[in-house]
């Protein structure tokens, strides 16, 4: 057994001893999922920017395929063709307020990843938990294909392909296929694939659940099987594109985009595409044939094709926009699958709140009008009927409703006005507002940003392991 | 009274109402009406059915609360309303919520009742819990204890690891309060 092999199987061990309350076991799972001849074929790289310096440590890890930014740790563990995005963490003597309190970071935060295996997951954010403010942890956690721990520390959990945890520090959990949790915390949680929970304590909570025998069609997952559904399908298909460009050392650059906007080194982009100023395009994200109008983003794994986005839209991670239109400040949330065709397309109205999780596939056109939230499975009309609802509507409940699979409790305004802040704010840090110089975010500071790559070992028993490195400013 | 024993008072498995997985729900109030026919050592009629998988291992009981349960069109219900809980919502939505279930569902008509009888049992049967096995040989002081703190209307009374009987609450209550009755 090499170096790897006893890695993997270590980390695989300390998942499980923390997930036996749950009596899961990810064994299954992780011998199909993680491609250990892979781990040697593939460089890492990181990015060397004024803005965001690198502090690196590899220590007794595989990286392959990795991209890294900014701050971070990475011990004992595994990651492959992972993006960990320290460009959002908070700095030294910088305040955070929590209830009545200020708190003050005695120093820079940092991700910390230990005794864990990533696959194709994005880490991005910083820490929301206000008893750890200076180290975002990851440990003894095993996250599967295209799953996203978004300012979300994580200790003993499993998150199945397309999970995402978003401003959530858990524990001890295992969070189901396409499942996306916002809840401030939890513990010792077992989340059934297709579970869309959005909770604020004494505010509000959102609940949706896919009925699982249509959400198997997107994405399925079963012991000893590599995950499949429409959704992997979809990536595969575009596989080779990435190749290219993570197989040629120098790109050509595109001359048509404006010195205010970012196209990521790793992007793909085909033919023909229009890119306004302010857009920040993030690496693996895929653009065909389509328009990103002023301010608006396409941030990692995003897949934007034959479509036209107005202004301002957020294409949050590993959201996927298909034979669309889609009016200004409309917003899609992660890991979103809408699926316009040719013949049938999809039209979104501005101001739209797509919920993170959203399936939009559809057979005949279909529209959207503006200032809607829309969630869960919308196939046609009737689907989107039963899946929506006027935003303003939404801001006048004040106890509670349901509506077909959802259940929503709280105070609609203050669940629209948390969506529409956050909103606000992520084009803020992408820069979409960037004018006279001024509101610069991360398309504007990438354009500072250059990379860097480093091998594993190539022979020998540590092969696929990369040396212990230490990279500092 | 001190010195009884649970066998003492336990309907032998023989005699107790007993089905296999797979058999329809009519089927099986059949097996009950059948058993409660032929029980006559005590006036309190068997309540309940046992369901034994094919290796003839008790799997779950069919109590009278469960058997109603099966007549609701849409069971997996509760298993929503345990989500509901699972998730963080408070018991007023829940209440809510269980009442717009009730005003729009109508539970006597033929088709739903003909729907539910042919309901295979293991799909509303409750699998017994840890704490519903009692040993023959135990006494009865202590078999009343776990009825009591478990909530349980019946015990699976075992020897030698094999399911032997059924300790009836109606029985123990029967026992214990002519004891009472008999004190000066």
């Amino acid at each position: 057994m090499n170096e790897l092999e006893k890695l993997f199987n270590r980390i695989v061990q300390r998942v499980n001893i923390n997930l036996r309350e749950l009596n899961f076991d990810v064994n299954p799972f992780a011998i199909e999922l993680i491609p250990l001849d892979q781990m040697s074929k593939f460089y890492a790289f990181y990015g060397i920017t004024p803005d965001h310096p690198p502090e690196l440590h590899f220590e007794h890890s595989a990286i392959a395929g990795s991209y890294f930014l900014g701050k971070s740790r990475v011990r004992n563990s595994l990651l492959y063709k992972s993006d960990i995005r320290g460009d959002e963490l908070k700095h030294k003597d910088q305040t955070i307020s929590f209830k009545n309190l200020t708190l003050t970071l005695t120093k820079d935060e940092i991700i910390d990843i230990e005794d864990s295996a990533l696959i194709k997951t994005l880490v991005h954010n910083c820490s929301h938990d206000p008893e750890t403010l200076e180290k975002f942890f990851i440990k003894n956690t095993l996250a599967m294909d295209y799953s996203n721990i978004h300012g979300s520390p994580s200790d003993g959990c499993f998150l199945a392909p397309y999970a995402t945890v978003d401003l959530t520090t858990m524990r001890d959990c295992v969070i189901g296929a396409y499942s996306y949790i916002q809840a401030g915390e939890i513990s010792h949680l077992n989340v059934d694939p297709g579970t869309i929970w959005v909770n604020s304590p004494g505010n509000f909570n959102f609940f949706y659940k896919y009925p699982l025998t249509l959400l198997d069609r997107y994405v399925s997952l079963s012991p000893d099987k590599v995950p499949w559904g429409i959704l992997i399908d979809f990536i595969e298909e575009r596989k080779v594109e990435f190749l290219r460009v993570f197989d040629v050392v120098n790109l050509e650059a595109i001359e048509s985009i404006p010195k205010t906007s970012s196209l990521d080194r790793y992007a793909v982009v085909l033919p023909n595409i229009k890119i306004a100023d302010n857009v920040l395009v993030s690496q693996r994200a895929y653009i065909e044939n389509s328009t990103l109008g002023q301010g608006a983003n396409a941030q990692e794994n995003c897949f934007i094709i034959n479509s036209h986005l107005e202004a301002y839209n957020v294409t949050a991670h590993g959201a996927k926009i298909i034979e669309a239109e889609l009016g200004s400040g409309t917003f899609v949330g992660f890991n979103s699958f809408l699926c316009g065709k040719k013949e049938g397309r999809l039209k979104i109205g501005a101001g739209c709140v797509i919920m993170p999780h959203t399936i939009i596939d559809i057979e005949q056109a279909l529209e959207i009008p503006a200032n809607q939230l829309v969630w869960g499975l919308v196939r046609d009309k009737e689907d989107l009927a039963k899946n929506s609802i006027a935003l303003e509507k939404m801001s006048g409940i004040e106890s509670s409703f349901s509506q077909g699979e959802m259940h929503f409790e709280g105070n609609g305004a203050l669940f629209v006005k948390a969506f529409k802040e956050r909103i606000h704010h992520i084009l803020e840090a992408n820069g979409a507002f960037f004018a006279d110089g001024k509101n610069a975010g991360h398309a504007q500071k990438n354009q500072k940003l250059s990379l860097n790559t480093i091998k594993p070992f190539q022979f020998g028993p540590m092969e696929g392991m990369y040396p212990n490195i230490r990279i500092l400013p | 009274m001190e010195h009884y024993l649970v066998k003492d008072l336990m309907v032998p498995i023989s005699e107790y109402a007993v089905v296999v997985v797979g058999t329809p729900l009519i089927e099986a109030i059949r097996v009950l009406e059948k058993a409660q026919e032929v029980y006559t050592v005590s006036k309190y009629q068997h309540r309940s059915i046992l369901v034994l998988d094919e290796n003839g291992h008790i799997v779950g009981k069919i109590s009278q609360l469960r058997a109603l349960k099966a007549l609701e069109p849409e069971f997996k219900f509760n298993d929503e309303i345990a989500e509901m809980r699972k998730f963080k919502f408070s018991e007023t939505y829940i209440a809510r919520l269980q009442d717009k279930y009730r005003s729009h569902r109508k539970f006597i008509t033929d088709s739903v009742l003909r729907e539910a009888a042919n309901k295979k049992v293991e799909e509303f049967m409750q699998a017994p819990s840890p704490g519903e096995y009692v040993a023959d040989d135990c006494s009865l002081d202590a078999a009343i204890l776990q009825l009591t703190a478990g909530q349980h209307l019946s015990l699976l009374v075992t020897r030698d690891k094999q399911i032997v009987g059924v300790l009836r609450i109606a029985d123990v209550f029967a026992a214990t309060f002519h004891k009472m009755m008999t004190l000066k």
